[in-house]
């Protein structure tokens, strides 16, 4: 016994031991409902031709596939779609293809919906989503840029404008009124960073 | 219990109810003791039972036995759906000796267990107001008798496919006068265009040729090919047809089939039968098996036509068989049945799709792909590609094209694509053994008898290529002409680009532009699919709700040859069977004017889609005359007739009042509750 392990198994005990079934402890079964609730009505009529994937401008570049994604909501993995589907860049190519006329990119908006519910915020959301906060714009111009846009005769950007003081207001009242802040955890407060 | 709403006679009605459990179906949801015990409270009510199984020997012993007993003349059934089980219990209270239409039936299944399965409460109250309803309509019925009608031993059969040449075979076997009506010049329909057939491998037209040439000797079929149907009449038994021959510009009883005028026509045009690939004159026959094997002048291509000059085939032909003066005849048969087997046509690939048919040279159908690959086609057999002529290796097959698309609005599945292409790629493989092929498949259907073993067969023989997914897009090379597919290989999840000689698209099924037509003339039923709809889909499969005609084919929705032939003895059967018998019980559910109220302003005769309503001149005055066999008891009319001088049998005004006051009441008592 020594031996044979010694030959063929060796390093890999561990990972021989670790299970790769997929057991109901890692589904979800309601997944599928609550999906469907957040507008990703189509998530069980898709038969998996792979049309979707085919025309995705992003499957093309990295290993995201717009079926699958789809596939693993279907099967309830929920800890698995949750993470990566901000990817999607809601170009609707997919929905144009799709031969049983459902909506892939609306799936997307709704797993987004969902991650963020349970707290799963992308870095780059949340500067995004500060930015809008503290300077109404999701792109904060920093002084590099602002010299540069001057070097090059551009105007000034918005929120040196005069005036931009009542824009920040009214996106600031948008953004209390519905909670945004507290979904996405961002403050208009500098020093939370 | 409050009062029941006013009712008329209640000394005279003895009513029985029967509320059936229908096991759990309905006793799962409704209290049925309970509506029963609310309906014996009813006055004129003097049975009210619940039983197990209406429809049972014993529930309907149950039902006679209560007849003869109390001397009940009213028997409302509240069971399942009259569609269900309505002649049941006709028959049921007909043997006991009451009219039948003194039976009223009521929907407790369909129409209330079924669809309130988790109110039990709300579905009993509701099931004892439908039951009131019942009870309060059947008052007013009255004894109806059915009428005969005879039936002409004839038939007409609309499209000469295999499936209308195999039910005329059938029928004129059988003894009856047959009419095969064909708008192509031959008979023989798509069946005659296909290579071979799967899953067996027979030479198509080498199984249909005899079949052709049968039907045509056969006595009692009297083939009107090139013919169309202009006009039908009439009812069940009875139907006046006028057919429209069109004119061959050759007589077909001096033609004998030689060709020695195609041989001198100087006119070359695409033949349609080859898919445009082969050429044929203007004068021609479609394909060397044609039946009738008759010559037929093309009016749009011909010289003579078009200028008024040529004369090449007339004095080419010995039997002075042309006839460029031909006038198109009109013939007026009658006939007793008809059967309609209009077949299909081959979706076209649209502009909107990624597929770019109509741009790649090297995108083909697969209807064109029989004709290059069939020894009779316009190659020989021999398999070329359209852009260069050169034999194709690598060769793909794209499927559910137009089928199982809501994007174009077909949703169905053909059923036929994947098993012709499956045959396809085994005779390309068998004549050029180093070809590669592969399929890019959603789901593959391989259900039939024999399916499943070709699906093996490609495989393990020949070594065919299943791919899991759409393609997402085509390109083409333009120095070379290839065609690179990219697709999702879903089985890998992962994006593939790969290049082939040919493509092949495996289009599906769509109804036949020639049945929209015969459809209206006969007001038949459509299916979502657009195909014509059967009475039952799976207990009247060829019958449709016009009695006395029939459909069989793909007129009915996509099959393969089998089933097509199947069905078609199915319909020649069903239609024997009327004309059998020689007469045939019409319902006596028709409308019925009463001529004092009748104005003759003749809107009903608008409304009827079924033509059953003329307006005549009776002394003196236009009354509305109900063709009683042509209607369809349907109610348009009478709810149309604003002098309300139309009743419906079994529905009259008083009737339907009735039921909606005792509806209103149970409402009104429902509140208090």
């Amino acid at each position: 016994m020594g031996e044979v392990e010694k030959v063929f198994i060796s390093g890999l005990r561990e990972k021989l031991i670790e299970d790769k079934v997929i057991t109901e402890q890692d589904l979800v079964p309601e997944f599928a409902s609550e999906i469907i609730r957040y507008g990703g009505k189509d998530v069980m009529t898709c038969l998996q031709c792979g049309n979707c994937t085919g025309v995705c401008p992003i499957s093309l570049k990295i290993e995201y596939k717009t079926r699958t994604t789809i596939k693993y909501c279907q099967f309830g993995m929920k800890s698995h779609t949750l993470s990566t589907r901000w990817v999607c860049a809601t170009c609707y190519r997919c929905y144009e293809h799709c031969p049983a006329d459902l909506n892939p990119a609306e799936l997307m908006i709704a797993l987004r919906h969902i991650a963020v519910r349970e707290g799963i915020v992308p870095p780059f959301v949340k500067t995004a989503a500060s930015n809008l906060l503290r300077y109404g714009l999701t792109v904060k111009p920093d002084e590099a840029m602002l010299k540069e846009r001057e070097q090059l005769g551009l105007p000034q950007a918005a929120i040196t404008k005069p005036g931009w003081e009542r824009v920040k207001k009214d996106i600031n009242t948008i953004i209390e009124t519905t909670k945004y802040d507290r979904l996405l955890g961002i403050t208009n407060k500098e020093e939370g960073e | 219990m409050e009062a029941s709403p006013e009712t008329k006679q209640p000394e005279k009605e003895v009513i029985g109810v029967f509320v059936c459990h229908c096991g759990t179906n309905i006793g799962g949801v409704v209290n049925c003791e309970k509506v029963a015990e609310i309906a014996s409270q009813i006055p004129g009510v003097v049975v009210s039972k619940d039983l197990k199984y209406a429809c049972s020997d014993l529930g309907q012993e149950e039902i006679r036995k209560a007849i003869k007993e109390k001397g009940l003349n009213r028997v409302v059934v509240a069971s399942c759906s009259p569609r269900l089980h309505e002649y049941t219990f006709k028959n049921c209270v007909e043997g006991a000796g009451l009219n039948p239409y003194f039976m009223h039936m009521v929907n407790l299944r369909e129409q209330c267990s079924w669809v309130h399965m988790k109110e039990p409460e709300l579905a009993t109250g509701k099931a004892a107001n439908l039951v009131k309803m019942g009870i309060e309509r059947s008052r007013l019925s009255t004894a109806l008798s059915p009428r005969e009608v005879t039936v002409e031993p004839s038939c007409l059969i609309i499209g000469g496919g295999i499936a209308g040449i195999q039910a005329a075979l059938d029928i004129g076997d059988k003894g009856f006068k047959t009419y095969l009506v064909e708008k192509e010049p031959s008979i023989g329909g798509h069946m005659a265009q296909l290579d071979k057939t799967f899953p067996t491998g027979d030479c198509a037209i080498c199984i249909l040729a005899p079949k052709m040439v049968e039907v045509a000797r056969n006595k009692n079929v009297e083939m009107l090919s090139y013919s169309e149907v202009v006009d039908i009449q009439g009812y069940v038994g009875n139907f006046t047809v006028k057919i429209r021959k069109k004119p061959r510009y050759v007589m077909e009883e001096k033609c004998v089939g030689c060709g020695v005028c195609a041989e001198k026509c100087p006119v070359k045009v695409p033949n349609e039968f080859d898919m445009g690939f082969g050429s044929r004159k203007a004068i021609y026959v479609p394909f060397p098996q044609a039946v009738p094997l008759k010559y037929t002048i093309d009016r749009e291509n011909c010289l003579h036509f078009k200028t008024g000059k040529c004369q090449l085939c007339v004095k080419a032909c010995v039997n002075e068989a042309i006839d460029h003066k031909q006038e198109p005849e009109e013939i007026e048969l009658k006939v007793g049945t008809v059967i309609v087997a209009t077949g299909f046509d081959v979706y076209t690939p649209t502009r909107k799709g990624v597929y770019r048919y109509w741009e790649y040279k090297n995108v083909i159908t697969a209807l064109e792909l029989e004709r290059l690959i069939n020894a009779a086609g316009p190659t020989g057999g021999h398999l070329v590609r359209p852009s260069d002529g050169v034999e194709p290796q690598r060769i793909a097959f794209i499927q559910c094209v137009g089928s199982r698309n809501l994007k174009i609005a077909n949703k169905y599945c053909s059923r036929v694509c994947c098993m012709y292409a499956m045959k396809n790629s085994q005779i390309i493989m068998e004549h050029s053994p180093d070809a590669e092929i592969a399929i890019y498949y959603n789901d593959i259907r391989a259900f039939g008898k024999g399916f499943e073993e070709l699906y093996h067969r490609v495989r393990e023989d020949y070594g065919i290529e299943f791919i899991r997914g759409r393609p997402a897009k085509l390109t083409k090379d333009p120095v070379t002409e290839n065609i690179t597919i990219r697709a999702e290989e879903t089985l890998l999840a992962k994006i593939t680009e790969r290049e082939f000689d040919l493509v092949v698209l495996s289009v599906g099924l769509i109804p036949n532009p020639g049945t929209a037509p015969v459809q209206k003339m006969l007001s038949l039923p459509v299916s979502d699919d657009g195909f014509l709809a059967e009475s039952h889909p799976k207990l009247r499969p060829v019958e449709t709700a016009i009695e006395g005609v029939f459909i069989c084919g793909c007129a009915q929705g996509p099959k393969d040859i089998p089933d097509s032939v199947a069905q078609a003895k199915a319909a020649a059967s069903a239609a024997s069977t009327l004309m059998i018998k020689g007469k045939h019980i019409v319902e006596p559910l028709y409308a019925n004017v009463n001529e004092e109220l009748c104005v003759g302003c003749g809107l009903c005769a608008e409304l009827c889609p079924y033509h059953a309503i003329e307006i005549a001149e009776k002394d003196g005055q236009s009354k509305a005359v109900v063709t009683e066999a042509l209607c369809h008891g349907c109610g348009t009319c009478a709810a149309g007739c604003p002098q309300h001088a139309i009743n419906q049998l079994q529905f009259t005004d008083q009737q339907l009042m009735n039921e909606l006051t005792a509806a209103l009441a149970a409402k009104n008592s429902a509140g208090g509750e």
